[in-house]
């Protein structure tokens, strides 16, 4: 084709977005019937703009890494403290507190919260999602009560399910390796005219850990299955529901770890294994009013079901009608009692006299020394519905207000820890102002209202200045508030085992009743945290290098830090803890075919409570190199480590290699990983231990 | 009656108007737009007839007068002037090159000079690199009638020093090669192929870029309101300037096919702003494209 002038820009300045009725009736522009799809109200700030610090695990790395669970991918998180309880129970914190318990950040899966608020924690692996599913995580670093509500204390884990649209055909995987590792998940997407579909079904199995700090075999393995359906469906041009189903079963292998109170008992059972089964429903009704007006309303329920009856063996003096009314008085004294019940101490207090003597002679002359066993129901069951409204309004171009309310109503069912039912409601309402005063300053401002039945109400406000050197780099200033409300358990707890099926039967014992009963105290206040945080994060585009730095000071007080036993559980607000530190980390594309990620958190914990600065590593960090190297050969290298988490090294080098084939239409990766721990110790546990320091395993993905 | 009247009119043109040039704007019917276009080029072209008739109202073209300047605004202005080979040359306006290749395929008449309406691929791929410069590869999405551009694009992006990663979308339904495009591409570039870049697929690919944080380029300026990040493009004024100079030349003298040399940048700021780019100056950006384009 011929250009017979030299080119004339026009220099006539058109509106940027080309909105004035002049254009509009312009005959040579094309496609003014367009929707608006990136809206005011969809665009979120760039990464220099973001009112706090925040991590993204996307899709690349997800896969490089390997991981088979979630906790295992925020290692990749600066600052993110992965510990275990028992290989199926991991536990994750960000910065610190209780090294067995998670009870201080929010997880969301597509925005519905999978945080347990009956006994206040994240069964990490028993959450209804394959890993593959996942699109992306992003990890708000920091307390976010305003956006994410109560609980949003210390970080936020936001998990985003690929979008039905984007997972069409067909995917199979196959996992094998050490410790019994058997995966699978297989998935179809369908779409249609107006909607799109995927169905997924997933299944892990493993053996846990090795062996215990004594050498015996550790009961701690695992099996699973799920299914999930995610269907999109567009209603109309400017309306799409989304919604929901998952559902998970599996079990859980716990050890016997009851310890008889009384002496010469020597029968004991042989697990506490825990079926598991999980379902979810969620429906998302979006819809953008115009370009400066969207709204969505989003339900959904869930329903937890941990079935967990063991066999126990003690005295049957445990029953004891006599030594339960003693430890109703005094369970300190009835604790000593029983424990030295063949000559038990005296008591000045005529009525715990009277009752010691009792028991006594029940111990002595009527069955209660005999070894009796029977079955010990620590079942739960946790039903959860909740609704939510968040409407985004763009009020200019540099203003938007974002608002909406919640209401979320809690039941928890269990015998043994509520003796029946127990339920909660809670209200939220919450409204989050963004201001874009110039080119260089944004402002972006908050509140949230929460109240409670159970445990009252709260408001907390949060505060981010970013000041815009340019538009990729940028410094944050932050200052917020959150609360976590005590969850049922710690607050309400009415704790009493009732053993069935005692054998031997003891005649007039019936149903067993366990002496050993808690309360909880039914008046704890919700935690407080205060957060401070300087930070800067910038995008070196030129050489594809992206860097984000932070300090941080947080403090939590009213903090309820003791363990959640049985024997004398008195909860109450009367701790405290302080984090400060700082972050990096940074994400290098060297080229098209190289990858950097360094993560590193340097962490100063401190706790009134001893138990809440042992999950806090002063080191941790983690470093990754990958590369393709063409032909569909790539690599995966993944260093992970922290200095003492718990008193324990951790350090792991991770190998993931990979081909990809293409075979006709579909594509086939083979990989395998080879996992090296650098160190000798047990994990976060002294019982988590592994015979070997390596592991390998291999998968095989097949996508039609 | 109007019939009648126009064809009239069309018989006494010729004696009417000896010294200047007839122009004749062909559109399918009578529509606002068509009729303020042929006004404006009225006013810009003084000494010409310039004149709006619907197709309906025109005798078949060999019965019009070789000297007339026809000007086809749509598809029904081109199956009119095709349904005969005589006739006067035509200057085939509003045409992307998408379109020409479903219509015409590589059978075009010497009477036709297509002035192409899709942006022209080189001047977007330095739009690209101006706007993001680190972007390297530049990734395209191509479907069943859009295939043929890719060896021209290769060629535009070869001394720029891009690299384009083309993927086939042959089933809209099915958003893998969208999602493999944007895994393996630092930038989208729309070609404007109306089977992949319409109203019901706009969403879908907006919503994937802008999840990976990736950039859309083109595929015209009426994506841009939509969510691209910016696009050259030419509008009225711009084509009357075109115009204005091709109808200074006899017609035996009008190039096969065009590209306008006169055009805008339009960009959507908040996109920018939320991809942590640079406010885009349209004006600058346009000086700059110029600043690169070769001149034959």
């Amino acid at each position: 084709m011929l250009s017979g002038t030299p080119p004339f820009p026009r220099l006539l300045l058109l509106t940027a977005l080309l909105g004035g009725p002049a254009v509009a009736d312009d005959l040579f522009i094309d496609n003014q019937d367009l929707p608006q799809v990136l809206t005011a109200t969809r665009l979120k700030q760039s990464a220099a703009g973001v009112p706090g610090s925040m991590t993204v695990l996307d899709s690349q790395l997800i896969r490089a890494s390997g991981a088979r669970d979630i906790p295992e991918l925020l290692r990749l998180v600066p600052g993110m403290m992965i510990g275990y309880s028992a290989s199926n129970q991991p536990t994750v914190n960000y910065h610190g507190s209780n090294v067995s318990e998670a009870r201080r950040m929010q997880v969301l899966i597509d925005g519905r919260s999978v945080y347990r608020a009956g006994l206040a924690t994240v069964d990490w692996s028993d959450i209804p999602v394959a890993l593959e599913d996942i699109e992306r995580i992003e990890v708000f670093r920091g307390p976010n009560t305003v956006s994410y509500g109560a609980n949003a204390l210390m970080a936020v884990v936001n998990i985003l399910t690929r979008s039905p649209a984007d997972s069409q055909g067909t995917r199979l995987k196959l996992s094998r390796g050490a410790d019994g590792v058997n995966d699978f998940y297989a998935s179809q997407g369908l779409g249609w005219e107006g909607g799109d579909l995927r169905l997924s079904m997933s299944g892990q199995e493993d053996d846990g850990f090795d062996h215990d700090q004594s050498g015996t075999d550790y009961r701690d393995s695992r099996r699973l299955n799920r299914i999930n359906l995610s269907v999109l469906q567009q209603l109309a041009s400017n309306q799409t529901l989304e919604w929901q189903l998952a559902a998970k079963e599996g079990s859980n292998q716990r050890p016997y770890t009851y310890q008889p109170v009384f002496p010469y008992v020597t029968a004991r059972g042989n697990n506490a294994d825990v079926k598991a089964k999980d379902y979810a429903g969620s429906l998302r009704w979006n819809i953008d009013f115009n370009d400066q007006h969207s709204l969505y309303v989003q339900g959904s329920a869930q329903h937890f079901d941990r079935q967990q009856v063991w066999r126990a063996c003690d005295a049957a003096l445990s029953f004891s009608p006599a030594l339960t009314r003693l430890w109703q008085l005094d369970s300190n004294y009835a604790e000593q009692v029983a424990r030295n019940i063949v000559n038990p101490p005296a008591n000045n207090n005529p009525a715990l006299q009277a009752l010691r003597d009792q028991v006594k002679t029940q111990w002595d002359s009527q069955g209660g020394s005999q070894v009796v066993c029977g079955d010990v129901d620590q079942s739960t069951r946790e039903t959860r519905y909740d609704l939510e409204i968040q409407d985004t309004l763009s009020l200019t171009d540099n203003l938007r207000l974002l608002s909406g309310a919640n209401f979320r109503y809690d039941q928890a069912d269990s015998q043994t820890y509520f003796n029946g039912t127990l339920s909660d409601q809670t209200w939220r309402l919450f409204g989050q102002l963004e201001w874009r005063a110039d080119k260089h300053w944004i402002i972006q401002g908050g509140t949230m209202f929460e109240d409670s039945r159970l445990s009252g109400s709260s408001l907390t406000p949060r505060l981010a200045v970013n000041y815009l050197i340019t538009p990729r780099h940028g410094l944050r200033a932050v200052y917020s508030e959150a609360v976590r409300s005590p969850d049922m358990f710690e607050n309400n707890v009415n704790w009493s085992y009732t053993v069935n099926n005692l054998s031997p039967y003891q005649p007039g014992l019936g149903r067993g009743e366990y002496f050993v009963k808690t309360r909880g105290p039914g008046d704890l206040d919700q935690e407080r945290m205060r957060s401070r945080e300087l930070g800067y994060n910038g995008s070196f585009s030129e050489i594809g290098l992206n860097l984000d730095l932070k300090v941080f000071y947080d403090e939590i007080s009213g903090m309820i830090s003791e363990p959640l036993r049985n024997n004398q559980y008195i909860a109450s607000n009367s701790n405290k803890a302080r984090f400060s530190g700082s972050e990096l980390q940074l994400d290098w594309r060297l080229g098209q075919r190289d990858r950097l990620r360094l993560t590193y958190a340097y962490v100063d914990a401190w706790a009134s409570n001893r138990n809440d600065s042992e999950a806090s590593a002063r080191n941790s960090g983690s470093a990754g190199w990958l590369r393709d190297w063409g032909d569909g050969w790539s690599s995966a290298l993944f260093y992970y480590g922290d200095d003492a988490l718990n008193q324990y090294r951790y350090e792991r080098v991770d190998l993931r290699l990979a081909k990809r084939l293409r075979i006709r239409r579909s594509n086939l990766e083979l990989a395998a990983l080879w996992q090296q721990r650098l160190d000798d110790e047990p994990i976060t546990l002294a019982q988590n231990r592994y015979d070997s320091r390596q592991r390998l395993s291999v998968s095989a993905e097949l996508e039609f | 009656m109007a019939r009648l009247l126009g064809l009239l009119l069309i018989c006494l043109w010729p004696l009417a108007t000896l010294s200047a040039n007839e122009v004749l704007v062909v559109g399918a019917s009578d529509q606002a737009g068509m009729r303020s276009f042929a006004q404006a080029l009225q006013v810009r072209r003084g000494n010409d007839q310039v004149r709006f008739q619907p197709v309906s109202s025109l005798p078949p073209p060999s019965q019009l007068s070789r000297d007339l300047r026809l000007i086809l605004l749509d598809r029904a202005a081109l199956q009119w002037r095709m349904s005969e080979s005589a006739g006067p040359r035509a200057l085939l306006m509003r045409v992307s090159r998408v379109e020409a290749e479903q219509l015409l395929g590589a059978d075009r008449p010497g009477y036709l000079s297509l002035l192409w309406n899709d942006p022209p691929l080189a001047r977007q791929l330095r739009l690209t690199r101006l706007l993001m410069p680190q972007a390297r590869r530049i990734g395209v999405l191509y479907g069943q009638h859009s295939h043929f551009l890719l060896n021209e694009l290769r060629q535009a992006a070869r001394p720029l020093g891009l690299e384009i990663v083309a993927q086939h979308w042959p089933d809209l339904r099915d958003s893998r090669p969208l999602q493999q495009v944007l895994a393996d591409s630092d930038v989208l570039l729309g070609l404007d192929d109306p089977d992949l870049y319409n109203a019901k697929t706009a969403k879908n690919v907006l919503l994937s870029s802008y999840g990976r944080q990736m950039a859309l380029i083109g595929p015209n300026a009426g994506f841009v309101r939509a969510g691209a990040l910016a696009s050259t493009y030419s509008d009225q004024d711009d084509w009357l300037a075109v115009l204005d100079q091709l109808l200074d030349q006899p017609p035996a003298r009008w190039p096969r096919s065009l590209y306008p040399a006169h055009y805008g940048v339009s960009g959507n700021q908040q996109v920018a702003r939320a991809l942590g780019l640079e406010p885009i100056d349209p004006q600058a950006a346009a000086l700059a494209l110029a600043a690169g384009e070769s001149t034959p």
